[in-house]
């Protein structure tokens, strides 16, 4: 049976590597798959095999049938396998929750991910994806700060975002928690030659920019399309 | 109930934690919606180190009961 187990890993290992873009474009040479793609994988696999010992534990205890070597399997299957199984999950789990889809998931969230994705729409949000200025994880990257502390305050809004969407607290529209800051816009653009040489950005008001007394949303809005009522529950 | 019984009891005790952790990882690695990744957050790794510190246990009250400890 176990030897059944770590074969039942093998498929899984080449569908973790063998995953290719989903973009309709060949994949580069020696793609073997994202690390996302192979978190993902090996999580699985990892999963699977601690069940099979599990189960196989489970059976030596329910027959009598106890030896050393199942034993050893137990300490392996409670002990030992779970680490990979905490931390493949956990890292699947914080990426994947930074994803376009992961935010789309809530109904909420809909109008917003639908003008992201209209390629015709004008909004900045949209903007920035149509011209991939921003490749991926759009939300998490404008809605966001940089560095570590950043992550730690985008996970712990998060964990209130679905509170709140699970137990229905939130009322409609929706508003955006606090003023946006300009430092996330700074953070890619701030540098830009093009966004210093710009007439519209001149020298004098820079400072206003830079300090955030002037909100690049004061002519840059807007970012979303306008919160609508028929998104309610 | 007899110290064999009971120290078995502790084992599928383990066992058990360990596969309900063991499925809600394989739910967030299958589907990773938003609720499911918190609960997962939430539970899964204390339950393994539950899992964990109860096999412990077993196997520290099982050497204790043949006097090897």
């Amino acid at each position: 049976m176990l030897r059944r187990g770590c074969l039942s890993l093998v498929p899984l290992l080449v569908l973790a590597g063998a995953a290719a873009a989903d973009e309709g474009r060949a994949p580069p040479r020696l793609w073997i798959g994202t690390t996302e793609q192979w978190l993902q994988g090996l999580g699985i696999a990892f999963t699977v095999l601690d069940l099979i010992l599990l189960a196989v534990a489970w059976r030596s205890l329910r027959v009598g049938t106890e030896t050393r070597a199942s034993r050893a399997w137990l300490l392996v299957a409670v002990g030992l396998v779970p680490v990979s199984v905490a931390f493949l999950a956990s890292a699947h789990g914080l990426e994947r929750s930074t994803t376009v889809a992961s935010c789309g998931s809530c109904h909420l969230m809909t109008p917003y991910v639908a003008d992201l994705q209209d390629a015709k729409s004008e909004t900045l949000a949209a903007v920035h994806a149509k011209n991939r200025y921003i490749r991926e994880r759009h939300c998490y990257t404008c809605h966001s700060d940089y560095g570590l502390a950043g992550t730690i305050q985008a996970k712990l809004a998060g964990l209130g975002h679905v509170w709140r969407y699970t137990t229905g607290a939130y009322s409609l529209p929706l508003h955006i928690a606090r003023p946006y800051p300009n430092a996330r816009c700074l953070e890619c653009h701030g540098e830009s030659v093009k966004f210093r040489a710009s007439s519209e950005h001149p020298k004098e008001d820079m400072p206003d920019f830079l300090s955030g007394r002037t909100s690049c949303l004061d002519c840059h809005a807007p970012a979303h399309p306008k919160a609508k009522r028929e998104a309610a529950r | 109930m007899s110290p064999a019984a009971r120290r078995v009891f502790w084992l599928r005790l383990a066992i058990a934690l360990a596969a309900i952790a063991n499925l809600l990882a394989l739910a967030v690695l299958l589907r990773g919606t938003p609720l499911i990744v918190t609960v997962y957050m939430f539970l899964g790794p204390p339950l393994f180190l539950l899992g964990f510190v109860v096999l412990v246990g077993a196997i520290l009250a099982d050497l204790r009961a043949k006097e090897l400890l």
